[in-house]
Protein backbone atom coordinates (compact mmCIF):
# COMPACT_ATOMS: atom_id res chain seq x y z
CA UNK A 1 0.00 0.00 0.00
CA UNK A 2 1.46 3.56 -0.35
CA UNK A 3 2.31 5.30 2.63
CA UNK A 4 1.76 9.41 2.15
CA UNK A 5 4.60 11.22 4.22
CA UNK A 6 3.51 13.55 6.56
CA UNK A 7 4.98 15.39 9.76
CA UNK A 8 5.23 13.99 13.41
CA UNK A 9 5.58 16.76 15.95
CA UNK A 10 6.05 15.25 19.45
CA UNK A 11 5.93 17.54 22.64
CA UNK A 12 7.24 16.87 25.71
CA UNK A 13 6.40 19.03 28.30
CA UNK A 14 4.77 19.81 31.90
CA UNK A 15 1.03 19.16 32.64
CA UNK A 16 0.39 22.58 32.96
CA UNK A 17 1.43 23.39 29.15
CA UNK A 18 -0.43 20.70 27.77
CA UNK A 19 -3.68 22.74 27.62
CA UNK A 20 -1.34 25.32 25.98
CA UNK A 21 -0.08 23.71 23.63
CA UNK A 22 -4.13 22.21 22.53
CA UNK A 23 -5.16 25.65 22.23
CA UNK A 24 -2.13 26.67 20.17
CA UNK A 25 -2.80 23.28 17.78
CA UNK A 26 -6.52 24.26 18.15
CA UNK A 27 -5.95 27.78 16.58
CA UNK A 28 -4.16 26.27 13.36
CA UNK A 29 -7.42 23.83 12.59
CA UNK A 30 -5.52 21.04 14.10
CA UNK A 31 -7.95 18.77 16.56
CA UNK A 32 -6.54 15.66 16.62
CA UNK A 33 -3.58 14.48 18.89
CA UNK A 34 -2.33 12.43 21.43
CA UNK A 35 -1.37 12.47 25.10
CA UNK A 36 0.14 10.45 27.55
CA UNK A 37 1.76 10.85 31.15
CA UNK A 38 5.73 10.51 31.27
CA UNK A 39 8.03 10.50 33.67
CA UNK A 40 11.43 12.01 32.85
CA UNK A 41 15.05 13.91 34.32
CA UNK A 42 16.20 16.37 32.44
CA UNK A 43 17.03 20.48 32.19
CA UNK A 44 14.40 21.27 35.22
CA UNK A 45 15.32 18.26 37.17
CA UNK A 46 13.85 14.81 37.84
CA UNK A 47 10.44 15.25 36.58
CA UNK A 48 6.99 13.15 37.01
CA UNK A 49 7.20 12.33 40.58
CA UNK A 50 4.89 14.13 43.70
CA UNK A 51 2.07 16.42 43.09
CA UNK A 52 -0.26 15.69 39.77
CA UNK A 53 0.47 19.00 38.56
CA UNK A 54 4.28 18.41 38.28
CA UNK A 55 3.61 15.63 36.22
CA UNK A 56 5.01 15.69 32.62
CA UNK A 57 2.77 14.99 29.42
CA UNK A 58 3.99 13.80 25.83
CA UNK A 59 1.99 15.05 22.90
CA UNK A 60 2.00 13.62 19.86
CA UNK A 61 0.31 15.34 16.18
CA UNK A 62 0.48 14.00 12.95
CA UNK A 63 0.16 17.37 10.21
CA UNK A 64 1.26 18.22 7.34
CA UNK A 65 4.28 20.05 6.57
CA UNK A 66 2.38 23.41 5.64
CA UNK A 67 1.19 23.83 9.01
CA UNK A 68 3.98 22.50 10.86
CA UNK A 69 6.30 25.55 10.90
CA UNK A 70 3.52 27.99 12.10
CA UNK A 71 2.66 26.05 15.23
CA UNK A 72 6.15 24.89 15.86
CA UNK A 73 7.50 28.85 15.85
CA UNK A 74 4.27 29.63 18.11
CA UNK A 75 5.16 26.78 20.54
CA UNK A 76 8.71 28.00 20.71
CA UNK A 77 7.44 32.03 21.06
CA UNK A 78 5.36 31.27 23.90
CA UNK A 79 6.41 28.45 25.98
CA UNK A 80 9.77 27.96 25.78
CA UNK A 81 11.06 30.56 27.90
CA UNK A 82 8.61 29.93 31.28
CA UNK A 83 7.88 25.91 30.89
CA UNK A 84 9.64 23.23 30.51
CA UNK A 85 9.36 21.73 27.22
CA UNK A 86 11.45 19.68 24.79
CA UNK A 87 9.58 19.61 21.23
CA UNK A 88 10.97 17.58 18.13
CA UNK A 89 9.96 16.56 14.73
CA UNK A 90 10.08 13.48 12.65
CA UNK A 91 8.79 12.18 9.25
CA UNK A 92 6.44 9.25 9.11
CA UNK A 93 4.10 7.62 6.60
CA UNK A 94 0.60 7.59 6.40
CA UNK A 95 -2.41 5.49 5.28
CA UNK A 96 -4.99 8.21 4.83
CA UNK A 97 -3.18 11.40 4.31
CA UNK A 98 -6.82 12.96 4.48
CA UNK A 99 -6.78 12.45 7.97
CA UNK A 100 -4.25 14.67 8.75
CA UNK A 101 -4.78 18.29 7.17
CA UNK B 1 1.12 28.80 79.69
CA UNK B 2 3.05 25.78 78.33
CA UNK B 3 3.27 26.48 74.43
CA UNK B 4 6.54 24.13 74.14
CA UNK B 5 4.49 21.56 76.20
CA UNK B 6 1.18 21.44 73.80
CA UNK B 7 3.74 21.20 70.63
CA UNK B 8 5.26 18.58 71.96
CA UNK B 9 1.92 16.73 72.68
CA UNK B 10 0.71 18.15 68.70
CA UNK B 11 4.01 16.22 67.71
CA UNK B 12 2.91 13.06 68.89
CA UNK B 13 -0.47 12.95 67.20
CA UNK B 14 -0.87 10.14 64.27
CA UNK B 15 -1.02 13.13 61.73
CA UNK B 16 2.43 14.54 62.49
CA UNK B 17 4.36 11.61 63.06
CA UNK B 18 2.95 10.65 59.63
CA UNK B 19 3.83 13.07 58.06
CA UNK B 20 7.49 13.24 59.24
CA UNK B 21 7.38 9.64 58.78
CA UNK B 22 6.59 10.34 54.94
CA UNK B 23 9.52 12.81 54.79
CA UNK B 24 11.84 10.54 56.39
CA UNK B 25 10.91 7.80 53.81
CA UNK B 26 11.91 10.39 50.93
CA UNK B 27 14.83 11.22 52.43
CA UNK B 28 16.35 7.90 52.58
CA UNK B 29 15.11 7.59 49.40
CA UNK B 30 12.02 4.50 50.05
CA UNK B 31 10.47 3.72 46.82
CA UNK B 32 7.59 4.49 49.72
CA UNK B 33 4.46 6.19 47.11
CA UNK B 34 0.66 6.47 47.58
CA UNK B 35 -0.59 5.55 44.47
CA UNK B 36 -1.61 8.18 42.44
CA UNK B 37 -5.47 7.36 42.23
CA UNK B 38 -5.82 7.37 46.10
CA UNK B 39 -3.37 10.92 46.54
CA UNK B 40 -5.94 12.43 43.78
CA UNK B 41 -8.87 11.07 45.50
CA UNK B 42 -8.22 12.38 49.67
CA UNK B 43 -8.54 15.74 48.66
CA UNK B 44 -11.40 15.48 47.07
CA UNK B 45 -12.84 13.49 49.97
CA UNK B 46 -11.25 15.97 52.48
CA UNK B 47 -12.95 18.61 51.16
CA UNK B 48 -16.64 16.64 50.57
CA UNK B 49 -16.12 15.74 54.72
CA UNK B 50 -15.51 19.54 55.25
CA UNK B 51 -18.40 21.09 53.31
CA UNK B 52 -20.67 18.21 54.66
CA UNK B 53 -19.88 18.97 58.06
CA UNK B 54 -20.41 22.86 57.59
CA UNK B 55 -23.96 22.28 55.86
CA UNK B 56 -25.54 20.67 58.64
CA UNK B 57 -23.74 23.15 60.90
CA UNK B 58 -24.95 26.07 58.72
CA UNK B 59 -28.52 24.44 58.55
CA UNK B 60 -28.84 24.76 62.32
CA UNK B 61 -26.97 28.17 62.65
CA UNK B 62 -28.72 29.70 59.41
CA UNK B 63 -26.86 32.39 56.78
CA UNK B 64 -27.07 35.84 58.68
CA UNK B 65 -23.63 34.47 61.05
CA UNK B 66 -22.25 33.89 58.22
CA UNK B 67 -22.00 37.35 56.79
CA UNK B 68 -19.35 39.31 59.13
CA UNK B 69 -16.70 36.56 59.08
CA UNK B 70 -17.15 36.30 55.74
CA UNK B 71 -16.48 39.56 54.09
CA UNK B 72 -13.67 40.46 57.60
CA UNK B 73 -12.11 37.01 55.77
CA UNK B 74 -11.96 38.17 52.77
CA UNK B 75 -10.90 41.71 53.32
CA UNK B 76 -8.10 40.43 55.76
CA UNK B 77 -7.17 38.11 52.42
CA UNK B 78 -6.70 40.85 49.86
CA UNK B 79 -4.97 43.05 52.37
CA UNK B 80 -2.69 40.25 53.43
CA UNK B 81 -2.01 39.28 49.91
CA UNK B 82 -0.64 43.45 48.99
CA UNK B 83 0.91 43.20 52.04
CA UNK B 84 2.77 40.20 51.10
CA UNK B 85 3.72 42.01 47.57
CA UNK B 86 5.46 44.89 49.40
CA UNK B 87 7.65 42.80 51.46
CA UNK B 88 8.87 40.39 48.78
CA UNK B 89 9.15 42.87 46.56
CA UNK B 90 10.94 45.81 48.54
CA UNK B 91 13.02 43.99 51.15
CA UNK B 92 12.82 40.40 49.27
CA UNK B 93 14.10 41.79 45.56
CA UNK B 94 11.75 39.12 43.95
CA UNK B 95 11.00 40.01 40.26
CA UNK B 96 7.32 41.17 39.53
CA UNK B 97 6.17 38.04 38.65
CA UNK B 98 7.59 35.95 41.85
CA UNK B 99 6.22 38.47 44.56
CA UNK B 100 3.00 38.36 43.17
CA UNK B 101 2.66 34.48 42.66
CA UNK B 102 4.12 34.07 46.35
CA UNK B 103 1.80 36.94 47.42
CA UNK B 104 -1.19 34.99 46.23
CA UNK B 105 0.29 31.86 47.04
CA UNK B 106 0.52 33.09 50.53
CA UNK B 107 -2.87 35.08 50.76
CA UNK B 108 -4.37 32.12 49.58
CA UNK B 109 -6.01 29.12 52.04
CA UNK B 110 -4.37 25.82 52.38
CA UNK B 111 -7.85 23.00 52.36
CA UNK B 112 -4.83 20.38 53.74
CA UNK B 113 -4.35 22.57 56.21
CA UNK B 114 -8.04 23.27 57.11
CA UNK B 115 -8.70 19.63 57.48
CA UNK B 116 -5.55 19.31 59.52
CA UNK B 117 -6.71 21.89 61.76
CA UNK B 118 -10.43 20.70 62.28
CA UNK B 119 -8.60 16.84 63.96
CA UNK B 120 -6.56 18.53 65.75
CA UNK B 121 -9.27 20.57 67.63
CA UNK B 122 -11.37 17.30 67.44
CA UNK B 123 -8.34 16.30 69.06
CA UNK B 124 -8.76 19.22 71.85
CA UNK B 125 -12.52 18.81 71.88
CA UNK B 126 -13.34 21.98 70.82
CA UNK B 127 -15.83 22.73 68.37
CA UNK B 128 -15.60 25.64 65.54
CA UNK B 129 -18.02 27.20 63.52
CA UNK B 130 -19.37 24.86 60.30
CA UNK B 131 -19.99 28.11 58.50
CA UNK B 132 -15.77 28.16 58.05
CA UNK B 133 -15.96 26.00 55.18
CA UNK B 134 -17.97 28.31 53.40
CA UNK B 135 -15.32 31.02 53.94
CA UNK B 136 -12.96 28.42 52.90
CA UNK B 137 -14.31 28.12 49.66
CA UNK B 138 -14.88 31.61 49.08
CA UNK B 139 -11.37 32.58 50.32
CA UNK B 140 -9.96 30.29 47.67
CA UNK B 141 -9.61 31.69 44.49
CA UNK B 142 -9.77 35.57 45.86
CA UNK B 143 -5.97 36.10 46.15
CA UNK B 144 -5.11 34.54 43.13
CA UNK B 145 -7.70 36.98 41.51
CA UNK B 146 -5.99 40.17 42.84
CA UNK B 147 -2.68 39.04 42.14
CA UNK B 148 -3.49 38.13 38.68
CA UNK B 149 -5.30 40.91 38.04
CA UNK B 150 -2.74 43.35 39.53
CA UNK B 151 -0.01 41.22 37.55
CA UNK B 152 -2.09 42.25 34.15
CA UNK B 153 -2.18 45.92 35.33
CA UNK B 154 1.69 45.85 35.91
CA UNK B 155 2.33 44.28 32.41
CA UNK B 156 0.11 46.16 30.07
CA UNK B 157 1.40 49.41 32.00
CA UNK B 158 5.11 48.12 31.64
CA UNK B 159 4.09 47.67 27.61
CA UNK B 160 2.60 51.02 27.34
CA UNK B 161 5.50 52.90 28.89
CA UNK B 162 7.89 51.11 27.00
CA UNK B 163 5.69 51.95 23.62
CA UNK B 164 5.74 55.62 24.55
CA UNK B 165 9.35 55.62 25.09
CA UNK B 166 10.15 54.22 21.55
CA UNK B 167 8.18 56.77 20.09
CA UNK B 168 5.81 54.69 18.07
CA UNK B 169 2.41 54.39 19.57
CA UNK B 170 -0.05 52.32 18.08
CA UNK B 171 -3.17 52.42 19.95
CA UNK B 172 -4.76 49.13 18.67
CA UNK B 173 -1.96 46.86 19.20
CA UNK B 174 -1.46 48.08 23.13
CA UNK B 175 -5.41 47.52 23.28
CA UNK B 176 -5.09 44.32 21.77
CA UNK B 177 -2.44 43.68 24.74
CA UNK B 178 -5.27 44.60 27.14
CA UNK B 179 -8.14 43.00 25.67
CA UNK B 180 -5.67 39.79 26.03
CA UNK B 181 -4.92 39.85 29.42
CA UNK B 182 -8.79 40.85 30.41
CA UNK B 183 -9.79 37.35 28.28
CA UNK B 184 -7.18 35.68 30.33
CA UNK B 185 -8.69 37.06 33.91
CA UNK B 186 -11.97 36.30 32.81
CA UNK B 187 -10.25 32.39 31.84
CA UNK B 188 -8.70 32.21 35.38
CA UNK B 189 -11.63 33.53 37.19
CA UNK B 190 -13.81 30.58 35.34
CA UNK B 191 -10.94 28.13 35.84
CA UNK B 192 -10.64 28.89 39.38
CA UNK B 193 -14.48 29.02 40.15
CA UNK B 194 -15.45 25.82 38.72
CA UNK B 195 -12.07 24.32 39.60
CA UNK B 196 -12.54 20.44 41.41
CA UNK B 197 -11.73 21.80 44.91
CA UNK B 198 -14.46 24.68 44.87
CA UNK B 199 -17.37 22.24 43.42
CA UNK B 200 -17.12 19.90 45.83
CA UNK B 201 -16.59 22.01 48.49
CA UNK B 202 -19.73 24.32 47.66
CA UNK B 203 -21.76 20.95 46.46
CA UNK B 204 -21.12 19.30 49.81
CA UNK B 205 -22.09 22.55 51.50
CA UNK B 206 -25.59 22.64 49.97
CA UNK B 207 -26.15 18.58 50.16
CA UNK B 208 -25.21 19.01 53.71
CA UNK B 209 -27.49 21.67 54.30
CA UNK B 210 -30.17 19.39 52.93
CA UNK B 211 -29.71 16.20 54.25
CA UNK B 212 -29.39 17.69 58.06
CA UNK B 213 -28.37 15.45 60.60
CA UNK B 214 -30.45 12.92 59.99
CA UNK B 215 -29.73 12.54 56.34
CA UNK B 216 -25.59 12.23 57.50
CA UNK B 217 -26.07 9.42 59.97
CA UNK B 218 -26.29 7.02 56.80
CA UNK B 219 -22.93 8.29 55.56
CA UNK B 220 -21.11 9.51 58.74
CA UNK B 221 -19.17 6.30 58.86
CA UNK B 222 -17.25 7.59 56.23
CA UNK B 223 -17.48 11.30 56.03
CA UNK B 224 -16.67 11.58 60.03
CA UNK B 225 -15.30 8.40 61.53
CA UNK B 226 -12.83 8.05 58.81
CA UNK B 227 -12.03 11.59 58.37
CA UNK B 228 -8.68 11.62 60.29
CA UNK B 229 -7.52 8.62 58.98
CA UNK B 230 -7.55 9.59 55.86
CA UNK B 231 -6.04 12.45 56.63
CA UNK B 232 -2.95 10.28 58.10
CA UNK B 233 -2.77 8.48 54.54
CA UNK B 234 -2.67 11.89 52.78
CA UNK B 235 0.00 13.28 54.63
CA UNK B 236 1.76 10.50 54.29
CA UNK B 237 1.98 11.85 50.47
CA UNK B 238 2.66 14.98 51.98
CA UNK B 239 5.34 14.43 53.74
CA UNK B 240 6.97 12.27 50.65
CA UNK B 241 6.66 14.79 48.36
CA UNK B 242 8.08 17.78 51.33
CA UNK B 243 10.60 15.22 52.10
CA UNK B 244 11.72 15.17 48.04
CA UNK B 245 11.98 18.60 48.00
CA UNK B 246 13.96 19.29 50.90
CA UNK B 247 16.81 20.25 48.73
CA UNK B 248 15.58 22.62 46.61
CA UNK B 249 14.59 25.13 50.00
CA UNK B 250 18.30 25.35 49.90
CA UNK B 251 17.57 27.05 46.81
CA UNK B 252 15.08 29.54 48.22
CA UNK B 253 16.95 31.56 50.31
CA UNK B 254 17.26 32.90 53.33
CA UNK B 255 14.79 35.48 52.78
CA UNK B 256 12.23 33.28 51.41
CA UNK B 257 12.45 30.95 54.25
CA UNK B 258 11.92 33.75 57.06
CA UNK B 259 9.09 34.71 55.33
CA UNK B 260 7.74 31.60 55.16
CA UNK B 261 7.51 30.77 59.00
CA UNK B 262 7.36 34.90 59.71
CA UNK B 263 4.46 35.60 57.69
CA UNK B 264 2.57 32.72 58.57
CA UNK B 265 2.97 33.35 62.05
CA UNK B 266 1.99 37.48 61.51
CA UNK B 267 -1.35 36.66 59.48
CA UNK B 268 -2.13 33.65 61.77
CA UNK B 269 -2.42 35.83 65.40
CA UNK B 270 -3.90 38.82 63.73
CA UNK B 271 -6.46 36.05 62.18
CA UNK B 272 -7.16 34.65 65.76
CA UNK B 273 -7.39 38.32 67.23
CA UNK B 274 -9.33 39.55 64.84
CA UNK B 275 -11.69 36.62 64.88
CA UNK B 276 -12.13 36.86 68.93
CA UNK B 277 -13.02 39.99 68.01
CA UNK B 278 -16.01 39.70 65.55
CA UNK B 279 -17.38 37.06 68.06
CA UNK B 280 -16.34 33.55 67.18
CA UNK B 281 -15.66 30.71 69.11
CA UNK B 282 -12.43 29.34 70.90
CA UNK B 283 -12.27 26.96 67.56
CA UNK B 284 -13.54 28.96 65.37
CA UNK B 285 -10.84 32.27 66.09
CA UNK B 286 -8.19 29.18 65.68
CA UNK B 287 -9.80 27.65 62.14
CA UNK B 288 -10.35 31.30 60.60
CA UNK B 289 -6.57 31.81 61.93
CA UNK B 290 -5.44 28.79 60.39
CA UNK B 291 -7.05 30.21 56.92
CA UNK B 292 -5.36 33.08 56.81
CA UNK B 293 -1.95 31.93 58.14
CA UNK B 294 -2.21 28.54 55.20
CA UNK B 295 -0.58 29.03 52.19
CA UNK B 296 -1.66 27.44 49.17
CA UNK B 297 0.01 24.23 47.48
CA UNK B 298 -2.29 22.17 45.64
CA UNK B 299 -4.40 24.86 43.96
CA UNK B 300 -1.84 27.62 43.52
CA UNK B 301 0.54 25.72 40.70
CA UNK B 302 -2.76 25.23 39.15
CA UNK B 303 -4.13 28.68 38.70
CA UNK B 304 -0.48 29.78 38.76
CA UNK B 305 0.92 27.91 36.20
CA UNK B 306 -1.22 29.52 33.96
CA UNK B 307 -1.87 32.97 35.02
CA UNK B 308 1.61 34.34 35.91
CA UNK B 309 3.49 31.35 33.91
CA UNK B 310 6.37 33.81 34.52
CA UNK B 311 6.94 33.12 38.58
CA UNK B 312 8.98 29.94 39.37
CA UNK B 313 6.72 27.40 40.76
CA UNK B 314 10.34 26.01 42.41
CA UNK B 315 9.64 29.12 44.51
CA UNK B 316 6.05 28.78 45.74
CA UNK B 317 5.48 25.27 45.87
CA UNK B 318 8.49 24.59 47.74
CA UNK B 319 8.37 27.59 50.15
CA UNK B 320 4.46 26.63 50.96
CA UNK B 321 4.27 22.88 50.80
CA UNK B 322 8.29 22.30 52.49
CA UNK B 323 8.48 25.00 55.10
CA UNK B 324 5.26 26.70 55.86
CA UNK B 325 2.76 23.61 55.85
CA UNK B 326 4.89 20.94 58.45
CA UNK B 327 5.64 24.46 60.45
CA UNK B 328 1.62 25.44 60.03
CA UNK B 329 0.62 22.05 61.48
CA UNK B 330 3.51 21.31 64.00
CA UNK B 331 3.90 24.43 65.04
CA UNK B 332 1.64 27.53 64.49
CA UNK B 333 -1.68 25.56 65.34
CA UNK B 334 -0.52 24.82 69.16
CA UNK B 335 -0.07 29.02 68.99
CA UNK B 336 -2.53 29.88 67.97
CA UNK B 337 -5.18 27.15 69.83
CA UNK B 338 -2.81 28.86 73.28
CA UNK B 339 -3.54 32.47 71.84
CA UNK B 340 -7.15 31.64 71.33
CA UNK B 341 -7.46 29.89 74.90
CA UNK B 342 -5.67 33.37 76.53
CA UNK B 343 -8.38 35.94 74.66
CA UNK B 344 -10.97 33.66 74.77
CA UNK B 345 -10.48 33.78 78.74
CA UNK B 346 -11.39 30.41 79.45
CA UNK B 347 -8.29 28.24 77.99
CA UNK B 348 -6.17 27.81 81.01
CA UNK B 349 -7.99 24.93 82.96
CA UNK B 350 -8.92 23.22 79.48
CA UNK B 351 -4.90 23.43 78.81
CA UNK B 352 -3.87 22.67 82.06
CA UNK B 353 -6.21 20.09 82.12
CA UNK B 354 -4.96 18.92 78.62
CA UNK B 355 -1.24 19.02 79.25
CA UNK B 356 -1.33 16.61 82.81
CA UNK B 357 -3.59 14.22 80.50
CA UNK B 358 -0.80 14.31 78.19
CA UNK B 359 1.75 13.77 80.90
CA UNK B 360 0.40 10.99 82.05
Amino acid sequence: MKLYNVKLLTVTCEILAQKNIIDILAKHNISGYTTYEVEGNGARGLRGQGLKNEKNVKVEVIMQEEKLQDVIEEIARTLFTNFAVVLYVSDVGVLRTEKFV
Amino acid sequence: MDILGLIQSNLLTPIVLFFIFGIIAARIKSDLKIPDAISEFLPIYLLAAIGLHGGIEMRNTGFETMLVPMLVAIGLSLLFTLNHYQILRRLGKFNLFDSYALASTYGAVGAVTFSVGLSFLKNQGVTSEGFLAAVLAVLEPVAFILAIFLTNMAVSKQIKSKKESLGDISDSEIEMGISETKTNLKQVLHESITGKAIVILLGSIIIGYAIGEEGFSSISIVFDELFTGAIVIFLIEMGIIAGQRLDDIKKVGVFLIAFSIIMPTFNGIVGVLVATAIGLSLGGSVMFGLLLASASFIAAPAVLRHAIPQAKPSLYITSALGITFPYNIIVLLPIMFIVSSIVHDEGSIDLFNFISKGLI
